[in-house]
C-alpha cells in the first residue's frame, strides 16, 4: 500500500429534491417553492427552497397548509430527475478522483470523493473544494464541502456546515475539536438513540464524545461505541467506490402540456448549457444529440441531430434541434423532455493551406438544415447514380464535404446535355411507317427533321414495377422556325409517346 | 462657400457608419477568373468566367444553355471545390452531369418545388382473372388416371354430350337457302393493368412557378450565406421570361454584393435577361443548329453564343487612341457532341 495520507472530500447538497428540480427552471429561483411526496391527498412537503423556508414553511407541511401561502410554486416529486441529477454530481465529482462513494440519503446527495494524493493534480484540498464548489454551482446546485483526513468526520462536517460557509478543510489529528460544536443531527441517529441523547442532556458532538467509552457500550451496545468514534472523528471505514458511467443525459418534466416549439425551445437551451458545460469538463464536444419528447397520451416521438463534426456551439445546437423539430412535429402536446447527447471528440481539422475553399462543416449543416426547411427533405443531397437503365437512375444522399478525391476527367470535348422533364409531358407524335414525322409539343407543332431510333430499353419485368420505353432522339423544327432537340419516349407499358429530355 | 470636394468629404463623413464611400465609385477590378472548359469560349473571354461575381447564360431552349454550365462546374469540381445547382424547374439530370466530368459527390443538387421526391416508379398491379385461381375440375374416369370413378359413371354425363353435340344450328329447321353463318366473335385478351387512358397526368408547367421560384431564391440566398461553394448555378432555364423578369432586381444586388464577398460564381441560366447591371457578364446564346454527322445517331448541335455585356474589360494600354479601338470577336460558336459520339 502507498504511505499516502488518506484525504477525503464530502459533497453535500442538502434539500436535493426540490434543486433537482428546480435545476433546469432559472425562472422559478426567485420563488418559495415546495416539492410535495406522496399519494393525493396525502401529500407532504419533501423538500422546499430557501425562499419558501423564509416564508415559514417546512417539511412535512400537508397540502392545506402549503394552500394558506400565497404565491408558492409547488412542484411533485421527481424521481427520475433525482436519478439524472444524482449521476451528474457524481459525474462531477468523479473528475476529481475516479474513487467516488455514494452515501446520499432520501432528500440529500452525498457523495464523498478520495482525494489522497491529488495535491500536484488540482492543489492543496483549500482550492480542490474551492473548484469542486465552483463546479457543482455551475451545474446549478448548491452544495457543501468539507475535507478531511477520515472519511466519517468529512461527512458529519458538511452535514453540519452552513450555505454561507460551504467550504471547511479540518486538518488532521484536528478532527474532534471541530466537530466538537455539531449538533448530534449530523449522525443518522435511530429515534430510539435520539430519544436516549435527549435524555441524557447531549446536544452536540463534543458532549457525546466525552462520555465514558465502557459506560457508553454497557448503556448502548457497540452502536454506541460507533457513534463515540464518529464524534471523536476516528471511525475507520471501508471505502466502497461506484463505477460511473459517462452519460450526457438531461431530464425535464414540464408542469403543464406544451404544445408550441418555440416555448419547448428555452428548456432545451437550458439542457443543452449543462450538457455542453459537462462534455467541456472532460475536454470533449457533442457528436450527435437525441431529442425524446414523451407524449400526452403515452407516446414518444425521437429526433436525432448529427451534425458533420462534433461541436459546443449551443446556437448551432439549438437552431438544428429547431429545423429538425420543425420539420417533424410532434402529433401531441409535450409532456416531458429528455435530451440525450454522444461525446465526440473536439480535436479540429486543419486544413491544407494550398487546399480549396470549402462552407465550413458546422455553416454548412445549418444551411443544409434551412434549406431542407424550404424545399422538403430529400430534395437536396448529391445524386448517386444507380446502376441501372431506367429513367431515373439515381438516388438522393445527404450532402457532406467530400473526404478524398475520387479521380474524374473532364472530356476532352464538349458534351451535349440533356434537361429532363420531371414529370415527363406528353406529347402527341404523328407517325409514318412507324416513325415520328411531326409532333405537338406545349401547344405548338414540330415537323420532324430528323429522327434517329428507335432504341428500346426495358426492365424490372420480373417486379411490380416493370417499365419499357420506346426511345427516340428527334431533331425538329417548329413554323417559326425554332429548333428543338429532344429525346421522345413511348411508353411501351401505357402506349403512351412522352417527352422525356430536351437537349440542351 | 464649401468646394465640391469639402461638400463630399462631409457627406461621406457623415454617412460613414452606414455607408463607406458613399460617393466615391466603387474601383474597378480586375476579377480573377474560373475556366469554363470550352476552348473558344474562353479564348474570347480572356480565360473564363468571373469568380465572385453574376455571369448570366441566357438563350432559348437547345441552345446549349445547360451543356457551357455543365463544363463550367466539371472544371470547377475537377480541383476538388464544391459547387451548387438551385434547380427551379427540377431538370437536372445526374447521367448527364456524370457524363459531363462532374464530380457528384462535390455537387450539391436543390430540387424545388418538388411535393413527393421519394415517389416509387409506378407499379403496376399484374393479378390474373380469379379463373385461373380455381382448382381445375377433378377429373373423372380413366382418362383421370386410375384410382378415379367407376367405368360405368362414364356413361353418366352421354347424354349431355350428345345434346351439346346436336347443336341448335345442326337440329333447327332449315330452309333451302344457305343459313346465315353467324360470325364467330373474335375473342380478345385485354391486358388487366388499368388503363392509362382515364390517369392523365396534368402537366407541371399549368401551375403557377411562383412558390418554387420563391424557394429557390431563397436557397440561394442561403447558400451564398454559408460561403464556401465555388459556383452556384442558378437554373431557370425551363421558366418563361414573364415569369423569371418579375424578380425584384434588389435580389440580383444582392446576390452580387455576396458573391463578391464569398467569391463565388454565380451562374443564372435564363430565357431572358433579367439580372441587368448586376451581371458582370452576360453570354447570349443564340438558336443552335443541329449536326447531322451520321444518319443512325444524333450527334450534337452547334451552339452559337455573343458576349451581350461584359464588364470591366481590361485595356491592356492607358493611353485612349484616337481611332475607334479594334473591337475583340463577340460572336463564336462550338460544337457541342452527345456522350455517345466519339472524337472528331
Amino acid at each position: 500500500m502507498s504511505d499516502t495520507p488518506k484525504l477525503y472530500a464530502c459533497l453535500y447538497a442538502k434539500e436535493f429534491p426540490a434543486q433537482a428540480l428546480l435545476r433546469l427552471r432559472p425562472e422559478l429561483h426567485n420563488l418559495p417553492c415546495v416539492v410535495m411526496d406522496g399519494e393525493p391527498p396525502f401529500q407532504q412537503i419533501c423538500s422546499l427552497n430557501t425562499k419558501a423556508r423564509l416564508l415559514g414553511m417546512d417539511h412535512c407541511m400537508t397540502r392545506i397548509e402549503v394552500d394558506t401561502f400565497p404565491n408558492s410554486v409547488v412542484l411533485s416529486r421527481s424521481i427520475q430527475t433525482e436519478a439524472v441529477t444524482k449521476g451528474i454530481l457524481l459525474e462531477c465529482a468523479g473528475a476529481f478522483s475516479p474513487h467516488t462513494e455514494d452515501l446520499s440519503e432520501d432528500t440529500a446527495c452525498i457523495c464523498c470523493i478520495d482525494i489522497s494524493g491529488t495535491t500536484n493534480l488540482f492543489g492543496p484540498p483549500e482550492i480542490l473544494a474551492n473548484t469542486l464548489l465552483e463546479r457543482v454551482r455551475s451545474l446549478g446546485i448548491s452544495a457543501q464541502v468539507s475535507v478531511s483526513s477520515n472519511f466519517h468526520a468529512a461527512v458529519c462536517l458538511a452535514k453540519g456546515l452552513s450555505p454561507r460557509n460551504p467550504i471547511q478543510v479540518i486538518a488532521s489529528g484536528k478532527e474532534s475539536v471541530v466537530l466538537a460544536p455539531l449538533p448530534l443531527t449530523v449522525l443518522d441517529l435511530t429515534e430510539p438513540q435520539k430519544e436516549t441523547f435527549a435524555f441524557w442532556g447531549i446536544h452536540t458532538l463534543g458532549m457525546l464524545a466525552v462520555l465514558p467509552e465502557e459506560e457508553l457500550i454497557a448503556r448502548m451496545g457497540q452502536e454506541g461505541k460507533r457513534l463515540r468514534q464518529l464524534a471523536h472523528g476516528n471511525c475507520a471505514h471501508l471505502f466502497m467506490p461506484v463505477e460511473l458511467d459517462f452519460v450526457l443525459e438531461e431530464l425535464v418534466e414540464l408542469d403543464t402540456p406544451v404544445e408550441l416549439l418555440d416555448s419547448l425551445l428555452f428548456v432545451i437551451n437550458v439542457m443543452l448549457d449543462q450538457l455542453v458545460l459537462r462534455a467541456k469538463a472532460r475536454i470533449l464536444a457533442l457528436a450527435s444529440a437525441t431529442i425524446t419528447l414523451s407524449l400526452e397520451g403515452g407516446g414518444s416521438h425521437s429526433r436525432t441531430v448529427r451534425p458533420a463534426l462534433p461541436s459546443t456551439d449551443i446556437q448551432l445546437w439549438i437552431k438544428l434541434l429547431h429545423l429538425d423539430l420543425e420539420a417533424h412535429p410532434p402529433h401531441a402536446a409535450i409532456l416531458a423532455v429528455t435530451l440525450h447527447a454522444e461525446p465526440g471528440s473536439t480535436s479540429k481539422v486543419q486544413s491544407g493551406l494550398f487546399s480549396p475553399q470549402l462552407p465550413e462543416p458546422t455553416r454548412l449543416d445549418v444551411t443544409l438544415a434551412r434549406i431542407s426547411a424550404i424545399v422538403g427533405e430529400g430534395n437536396l443531397g448529391r445524386a448517386v447514380l444507380e446502376d441501372t437503365h431506367a429513367p431515373e437512375g439515381f438516388r438522393i444522399e445527404p450532402f457532406a464535404l467530400p473526404a478524398r478525391d475520387s479521380a474524374t476527367i473532364a472530356p476532352s470535348q464538349t458534351q451535349l446535355s440533356m434537361r429532363k422533364l420531371r414529370p415527363p409531358e406528353t406529347v402527341s407524335v404523328r407517325l409514318q411507317n412507324s416513325r415520328p414525322t411531326a409532333l405537338v409539343y406545349r401547344e405548338r407543332r414540330y415537323v420532324v427533321e430528323h429522327a434517329y431510333g428507335p432504341w428500346l430499353a426495358e426492365g424490372d419485368w420480373w417486379n411490380q414495377t416493370l417499365w419499357g420505353f420506346e426511345q427516340w432522339d428527334i431533331v425538329a423544327r417548329a413554323q417559326d422556325g425554332s429548333l428543338l432537340c429532344c429525346c421522345i419516349m413511348r411508353d411501351l407499358m401505357r402506349d403512351e409517346w412522352q417527352m422525356a429530355a430536351l437537349y440542351d | 462657400m464649401p468646394s465640391a470636394s469639402v461638400l463630399r468629404l462631409q457627406i461621406e463623413s457623415a454617412l460613414a457608419h452606414k455607408i463607406p464611400s458613399a460617393l466615391t465609385p466603387a474601383p474597378k477590378m480586375v476579377r480573377p477568373i474560373a475556366a469554363t472548359g470550352i476552348e473558344p469560349l474562353d479564348n474570347a473571354m480572356r480565360g473564363g468566367l468571373p469568380v465572385g461575381a453574376i455571369s448570366e447564360l441566357i438563350g432559348p431552349e437547345c441552345s446549349g444553355r445547360t451543356s457551357v454550365a455543365l463544363s463550367f462546374l466539371a472544371q470547377i469540381t475537377v480541383i476538388g471545390k464544391v459547387c451548387a445547382w438551385v434547380d427551379v424547374s427540377n431538370t437536372f439530370d445526374p447521367a448527364t452531369a456524370a457524363a459531363a466530368g462532374i464530380n457528384l459527390a462535390r455537387l450539391l443538387w436543390v430540387r424545388c418545388g418538388v411535393s413527393h421526391p421519394d415517389a416509387a416508379r409506378a407499379r403496376r398491379d399484374f393479378v390474373l382473372p380469379d379463373r385461373y385461381f380455381a382448382p381445375p375440375p377433378v377429373k373423372r374416369g380413366l382418362h383421370g388416371g386410375g384410382f378415379g370413378s367407376h367405368p360405368r359413371n362414364e356413361v353418366k354425363g352421354i347424354s349431355d354430350a350428345v345434346a351439346s353435340l346436336l347443336q341448335q344450328e345442326t337440329t333447327a329447321p332449315r330452309c333451302a337457302e344457305p343459313p346465315r353463318r353467324t360470325r364467330l366473335t373474335q375473342k380478345t385478351f385485354e391486358p388487366n393493368y388499368p388503363p392509362s387512358s382515364t390517369i392523365r397526368r396534368q402537366p407541371s408547367r399549368s401551375a403557377k412557378p411562383w412558390p418554387r421560384m420563391e424557394q429557390a431564391l431563397h436557397v440561394t440566398d442561403q447558400l451564398l450565406q454559408c460561403g464556401g461553394f465555388s459556383a452556384v448555378v442558378l437554373d431557370m432555364g425551363g421558366m418563361a421570361p414573364e415569369f423569371v423578369s418579375r424578380v425584384p432586381l434588389a435580389t440580383w444586388f444582392r446576390y452580387r454584393a455576396a458573391a463578391e464577398r464569398t467569391q463565388s460564381s454565380i451562374l443564372l441560366m435564363t430565357q431572358h435577361p433579367c439580372a441587368k447591371s448586376s451581371a458582370e457578364l452576360v453570354l447570349q446564346l443564340l438558336p443552335a443548329e443541329a449536326l447531322c454527322d451520321e444518319i443512325t445517331v444524333f450527334t450534337g448541335i452547334k451552339s452559337h453564343v455573343e458576349m451581350a455585356r461584359q464588364r470591366f474589360t481590361q485595356i491592356a494600354d492607358n493611353i485612349l487612341p484616337l481611332r475607334k479601338l479594334p473591337q475583340s470577336v463577340n460572336a463564336l460558336s462550338w460544337h457541342s457532341r452527345t456522350s455517345w459520339t466519339g472524337r472528331r
